[in-house]
């Protein structure tokens, strides 16, 4: 209602949206500094005070992805005209691009593959947790399951254990049953992290679906899985949407279980970029860019289910 | 089209016994309509009809097919529920068509059915719009567009009005009795509304508690009671109930000074009983004069509804009031003295023990 506001309300109002500004500006600050960084030479990374205005540039993401070594001696002109722009940026900071010495092929750095091995691992096992917490939700909510209570409270009592106390044990059964840097290993690990949270959460989201939706459904001719996938699930979509981001960015950002399970086939990102940091001077452009890169998936998947999201974070599926 | 046979069934959930052996026929393309308070069992009883309730015990048949422990998808029946029922993602079109596409109808045959049924139910126009963006009566028209289009054996409603205004009520009512008289189907519809049930129902059937009351036809059930529960539940205004005793041919209500006397006959079988005795009596048959005469008794008024038609006048007699129902105007106000009769050939004794109506059979 576009009624009058009294001054006072307009003052209110005022008040909250500067403090909604000097709270975002707060929270962006990283993200504006990483971003940053990772268009930076590296030189300029780390003065103090810091830069603010300079000459962006490219090449930490050119390093990010190549392998590249110190340059012992200064290319020639020749060899420094021939490079292409991006080996030309890693001779000017000092260093070459490591090639293959037969095929003279570009060596790449581990970075692309941890990214895919990030996006595998979140993505299936986000699919594996929201679709059989689901399930495992519709089941409590629509059935008579015999100790229902108790077992909610077992699968929610998952979750009491800080999950690093485990993670000697579980690094020593990984090992014998060999799922130890596999993919399959870490998508297991994190679809039984956020299984239980998807059942809570997914349960909440069914219980608000009146039940008559189904059975108009069963007295119309569908069986209980035709009646579950065509009516339950439209109307339980906002709510899985909201369970799977939250879901993928705890599997995404994951970094203890990723680093003791995993070293090279199933690394993920999280553990990689920081190592980067050990090997020589640490070079913190190249970590920015990297970080800047692992950030903008999550970014992706919240944008596309934002019109969920606004509805699912407030926890209610249904409008009455 | 189907007869529907309904056969000691009993329900209970965990202790609580909600049907308690309960046994009625509905026949073929009657319009039957379960009555009583909320929570006496209709909706159970709804539901163990339409297969989304199984019984404890007992059985139930549609066309002499045991159906009792067949899944709900395999009875052939449709339900109308108060609310909820319309899905939220799918158009009106979509929505009708649903129970169409289960039994895998071609797509024309499907539009066909779809347009005829929105036809019917005047909601043609909104085929293209989600439920979200409909009335509540719309809904509802969409709700029983979507229960008919199959041509199911029979139509269930579980109070599809209830959740409407007072007006809209009234021109639904008339729609769905117009519909049932085009189309002809077996059709049970509940609801707590007495109105609903007279002006809809072919038979009345009345639950209170999980019991079965009594059945018959509107006017049967008002016009003849089996018992004080009934005669409570319908009719508006409520029957006077009083206690009464027998003095000579004079019946008179416990608190009043003086009796109302009816001719012996009507009193044979208030004579038989031992015990204690209430009368009934609707506000119609209670009548009242200005002047003194022959039967009747003096009495105060001292409330009066003027309700457009007519007027709904209290009257004190003694310690005890009556309701009677009067022409509008016939008393001017409240403290006036008139003098009351109670019409004998419309008064009930029950057993006050057993709430039983005294007449019996009739
Ligand atoms: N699923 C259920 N579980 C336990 N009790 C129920 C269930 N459904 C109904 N009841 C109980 O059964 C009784 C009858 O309910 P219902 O059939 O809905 O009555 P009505 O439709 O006449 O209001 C009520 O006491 C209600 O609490
Ligand atoms: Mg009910």
């Amino acid at each position: 209602m576009a009624g009058v506001r009294t001054p006072r309300e307009i003052l209110t109002n005022r008040v909250a949206i500067v403090a909604v500004f000097v709270a975002l500006a707060i929270m962006l600050t990283p993200i504006y500094w990483i971003a940053s960084t990772s268009f930076k030479p590296r030189n300029l990374a780390t003065t103090i005070p810091p830069t603010v205005v300079f000459e962006p540039t490219v090449s930490p993401f050119v390093k990010l992805f190549t392998k590249r070594s110190q340059l012992r001696e200064q290319p020639t002109q020749e060899e420094y005209d021939a490079a292409p722009w991006w080996e030309q940026m890693v001779f000017d900071g000092g260093e070459k691009v490591v090639r293959n010495r037969r095929s003279g092929e570009v060596t790449m750095s581990g970075y692309g593959d941890r990214f895919t091995n990030s996006l595998i691992i979140s993505i299936v096992s986000t699919v594996l947790a929201v679709s059989m917490g689901t399930l495992t939700a519709y089941g409590f909510s629509r059935f008579k399951v015999a100790g229902e209570d108790d077992w909610l409270f077992f699968i929610l009592s998952t979750r009491m254990l800080p999950p690093v106390v485990v993670a000697i044990p579980m690094f020593l059964m990984y090992r014998v049953v060999g799922l130890n840097d596999t993919h399959l290993g870490l998508i297991i690990l994190y679809t039984a992290f956020n299984l239980s949270f998807a059942v809570w959460i997914m349960k909440g989201f069914i219980d608000e679906i009146p039940r008559e939706y189904e059975e108009a459904a069963l007295v119309d001719g569908y069986t209980r899985m035709q009646a579950f996938f065509k009516v339950v699930l439209p109307e339980a979509l906002t709510g899985m949407a909201a369970t799977a981001v939250f879901c993928f960015i705890t599997a995404w950002n994951e970094y203890a279980f990723a680093l003791i399970m995993t070293n090279r086939n199933a690394q993920t990102a999280p553990p990689y970029i920081p190592s980067q940091v050990g090997s020589g001077l640490p070079d913190w452009t190249v970590i920015a860019a990297g970080t800047l890169l692992f950030l903008i998936p999550v970014a992706i998947f919240t944008f596309l289910l934002r019109n969920h999201l606004l509805r699912g974070m407030s926890f209610g599926a249904i409008r009455k | 089209m189907a007869q529907i046979d309904i056969r000691n069934v009993q329900k209970f959930f965990g202790q609580h016994q909600v049907l308690k052996n309960l046994n009625l026929t509905i026949e073929d393309g009657e319009f039957v309509v379960m009555l009583g308070q909320s929570g006496g069992g209709k909706t159970t009883a709804l539901r163990a009809i339409a297969g989304l309730e199984t019984v404890t015990s007992g059985k139930i048949l549609i066309n002499g097919t045991e159906v009792q422990d067949r899944k709900a998808a395999d009875r052939d029946i449709a339900f109308v529920f108060q609310s909820f029922s319309l899905y939220p993602h799918m158009t009106v079109r979509e929505n009708i068509a649903f129970p169409l596409r289960a039994v895998r109808m071609n797509a024309a045959d499907r539009d066909k059915a779809v347009s005829e049924v929105a036809e019917t139910l005047q909601i043609a126009e909104h085929l293209n719009r989600k439920p979200s963006a409909l009335s509540g009566g719309d809904m509802q028209r969409v709700a029983i567009g979507r229960a008919l289009v199959r041509r199911p054996q029979a139509l269930l409603m579980d109070e599809p009005l209830g959740v409407l205004d007072a007006k809209l009520r009234e021109q639904m009512r008339a729609e769905i009795k117009r519909l049932h008289i085009a189309r002809g189907s077996t059709s049970v519809y509940v609801t707590h509304d007495q109105i609903e049930a007279m002006s809809l129902a072919d038979r009345i059937v009345i639950l209170h508690d999980g019991v079965l009351q009594q059945v018959g036809p509107p006017d049967e059930v008002y016009l003849h009671p089996t018992n004080l529960f009934v005669a409570k539940f319908v009719g508006s205004p409520v029957m006077n109930v009083n206690a009464v005793r027998l003095e000579g041919n004079s019946v008179v209500i416990n608190g009043a000074s003086q009796g109302f006397h009816f001719p012996d006959q009507m009193l044979g079988h208030a004579r038989s009983t031992a015990g204690e005795m209430t009368l009934g009596v609707r506000p119609e048959a209670v009548l009242l004069s200005h002047q003194p005469s022959d039967g009747f008794v003096e009495a105060v008024t001292t409330n009066i509804e003027p309700l457009g038609s007519h007027d709904i006048v209290d009257v004190r007699l003694g310690d005890t009031v009556l309701r009677a129902r009067t022409e509008s105007a016939f008393v001017s106000g409240e403290g006036q003295k008139v003098w009351a009769r109670i019409d004998p050939s419309q008064a009930h004794f029950f057993d006050t023990a057993t709430g039983l109506n005294l007449r019996g059979a009739n």
